[in-house]
């Protein structure tokens, strides 16, 4: 139950885009058509998901005290990281040039992007100071990945239709992108009321 | 980025030596600030740092973080550029990198705790500021350590004065106090008589209230998409880059 | 191009060049971040006697703080039966120091109820005791936490400061914010009669005075946090003011 919880939680009341900012950068480039925000959505569900689980069995067992070195080694827990994430990008990125080239050339140089997609790395950190469990770091992982592909697809398919819009010149395009996603923001806001202790507690 | 333009780079250096400060030094330091800003015009590196705007203080601490990790991590890569294997330079700048954020985390964790504290994640997270992987690969890779160290200090003030611009905005309006935490502490708008405007006795101001959304996550698109525009509409070359 | 084996060799030396000064600079920091960390624990159990101090904690050096925590506060561990523990027995439970200011609410808070372990603050105020006792409990978003201090044989509040983990800015994050909050604890009583009703935050005006604090506006399950972990955190250490039959 609380695995669904934080999948809940993660995905929407806490989203990654909306909420902590994480992401920004591709969020920002690539959301202009829903096509390519689709796949890079997947994509970074994808990322979240395997490199949450993968980080927490890194920081448990290797960088804490308890694990196999037995000291305290979380100075290397940037660089570890990171080298996990830009290694499984890499991975995503030949499986996707393998299935499918089309993808691959409209999603462009956004693909290695995803190595420095704040919001791979937020994750990671976030399960760290959060102290999540192997299976909670994995819900959380695939929920911040769900609801960053949520945000994505809004805002391109927003963007998409305001392009017919009598926007004032100097506030087209990127300037109407943040006041977009401010909005969503707020309404996204508004899932808040989900009382996540009493859905615990009830289910307890 | 293709062999060939490296190798034109490098033959471009064979030139006389250059001025530590010259013109084209000076532009290097000002061009991020309005021209070429990372955050309203490259829009990069808008990720990790938002979250701490909050309160000046906090963002003043994250601008100076940013300011060493790029300037530090362009000198290095420069340093370094002719000795990096083409097919791992991802891998290689982002270890530079994330040593460097992490000196920058140990350091603040001994003699700054409570900013330590508040900006938690969000300290490791400059590592994915794209800003600073950006700057490496489409300067330090083939410029000079000087250059790059300039470039890196000029797009991290640029990149710090829009996140201190936002957290003012941000703490005035959303607490009525600004740079909260450090000793210059000033309260300026409130309802005691601790503040600068006292709204319970004001004529003035009587019906003024702190706006609770200015601490929202929000709020802090609203004032870059505002920030933007006012930008764009005074600096018209800009209009329609992205 | 550069070979296989000089790639190689590049990422292994840049690496543990890197380790090696992130280790250096790691070891030489070590002793700041340990005494940052327990100074951080050490002023937020103060705060809770912040009207009994003669200057804020605030405004306190970190000699000050040190200082008044070696000469007038005693330490106590104790189990859930109310019984003190030794200082190798907070150590094999995982906690370095040995001292009851080690414990990690946060670690304590994952055990099943019976296993606990609990730190109790005494604070000598001119002969008088003030206990503080440390609670910690669920907010809206993730846990919240805080310290009370209580008088007048473990009854009245003299002093309450909370903390929390992510609540939201400008609402819930108001229990550690605002002063205000944490003052109206001030002077309230836990037990009814000799009854222990705990302390309830309420969502309009606080009617009763004595066992009803204000809450706040707009963060109504916080609040309900903030009483549930009262009732419950406090509870805890009964036993032992029991058995010292300071209470009955």
């Amino acid at each position: 139950m609380e695995t669904l919880n934080i999948f809940i939680k993660s995905a929407f009341i806490e989203n990654l885009v909306l909420a902590y900012f994480l992401g920004m950068c591709s969020y920002l480039a690539v959301s202009k058509s829903v096509k390519t925000a689709f796949g890079l959505g997947l994509a970074v569900i994808f990322v979240l998901g395997i490199t949450m689980p993968i980080n927490w069995l890194i920081n448990e067992f290797l960088l804490s005290e308890n694990g196999v070195f037995g000291t305290d080694l979380t100075f290397l827990r940037f660089i570890l990281f990171i080298a996990v994430i830009a290694s499984m990008v890499q991975l995503v990125e030949m499986v996707i040039e393998k299935f499918s080239p089309e993808l691959y050339t409209s999603l462009g140089i956004f693909l290695p992007l995803i190595t420095v997609n704040c919001a791979i790395l937020g994750g990671s950190l976030f399960m760290v100071s959060r102290e999540y469990d192997f299976v909670e770091s994995l819900s959380f992982g695939l929920g911040g990945g769900f609801g960053w592909f949520l945000a994505i697809i809004a805002i391109a398919a927003i963007r998409e239709k305001i392009r017919y819009s009598n926007v004032p010149a100097a506030l087209r395009g990127l300037g109407m992108a943040f006041i977009l996603t401010g909005l969503m923001g707020i309404a996204f806001m508004s899932l808040m009321g989900i009382d996540i202790v009493s859905f615990t507690s009830a289910a307890q | 980025m293709a062999e060939s333009t490296i190798q034109e780079k490098q033959a471009q250096e064979t030139k006389p030596r250059e001025p530590l400060f010259g013109k084209k030094q000076r532009k290097l330091i000002t061009d991020p600030l309005n021209d070429n800003n990372p955050i309203t015009v490259q829009v990069l590196g808008i990720c990790s740092a938002l979250a701490v705007t909050t309160l000046v203080f906090p963002s003043f601490i994250m601008a100076i973080a940013v300011i060493f990790v790029l300037a530090f991590s362009n000198l290095f890569t420069s340093l370094l550029r002719k000795r990096i294997p083409s097919q791992v330079r991802m891998i290689v700048q982002l270890v530079i990198i994330a040593t460097l954020v992490t000196v920058v985390e140990l350091t603040l964790k001994a003699y700054n705790f409570d900013v330590y504290k508040k900006l938690s994640v969000f300290i490791g997270l400059i590592i994915t500021n794209c800003i600073v992987m950006g700057r490496l690969e489409a300067f330090a890779m083939a410029n000079k350590p000087w250059q790059s160290f300039l470039d890196g200090l000029g797009n991290a003030f640029g990149y710090g004065a829009i996140l201190i611009i936002v957290a003012i905005f941000r703490e005035v309006f959303g607490k009525g106090t600004l740079l909260a935490g450090t000793p210059l502490e000033m309260m300026i708008i409130g309802p005691s008589s601790d503040y600068w405007i006292d709204t319970t006795t004001s004529a003035m101001f009587g019906w003024y209230m702190n706006n609770n959304l200015f601490v929202f996550p929000p709020a802090a698109m609203f004032i870059i998409g505002v920030l933007i525009w006012v930008q764009r509409a005074w600096n018209k070359k800009l209009i329609d880059v992205s | 191009m550069f070979s296989s084996r000089y790639i190689i060799m590049f990422i292994v030396g840049l690496t543990a060049a890197s380790a090696l000064v992130l280790a250096l600079l790691f070891t030489g920091f070590k002793p700041m971040h340990e005494r940052n960390e327990g100074l951080f624990k050490k002023r937020a159990i103060l705060a809770a006697v912040d009207t009994k101090l003669e200057t804020k904690v605030k405004n306190m050096t970190d000699a000050e703080v040190e200082d008044i925590f070696e000469n007038d506060i005693r330490q106590i561990a104790l189990n859930m039966n109310g019984e003190t523990i030794s200082s190798d027995e907070i150590t094999s439970r995982g906690y370095k120091g040995g001292q009851p200011v080690d414990i990690d609410m946060k670690k304590e808070k994952k055990k099943p109820e019976p296993d606990r372990i609990l730190p109790l603050f005494v604070y000598d105020n001119n002969g008088e005791e003030i206990y503080i006792v440390s609670v910690r409990g669920n907010g809206l978003w993730d846990e919240i936490w805080g310290n009370i201090a209580l008088e007048d044989n473990f009854d009245k509040i003299v002093g309450a400061t909370f903390d929390h983990q992510a609540e939201t800015p400008g609402l819930g994050a108001e229990i550690k914010d605002n002063p205000k909050f944490s003052e109206n604890f001030i002077g309230k009583e836990i037990y009814d009669e000799g009854d222990y009703v705990g302390i309830t935050v309420l969502k309009g005006d606080a009617r009763d005075g004595i066992h009803e604090v204000d809450g706040i506006s707009g963060a109504t399950i916080t609040c309900n946090g903030v009483t549930e972990m009262i009732v419950r955190g406090v509870k805890y250490y009964q036993p032992y003011f029991e058995k010292q039959n300071i209470i009955n």
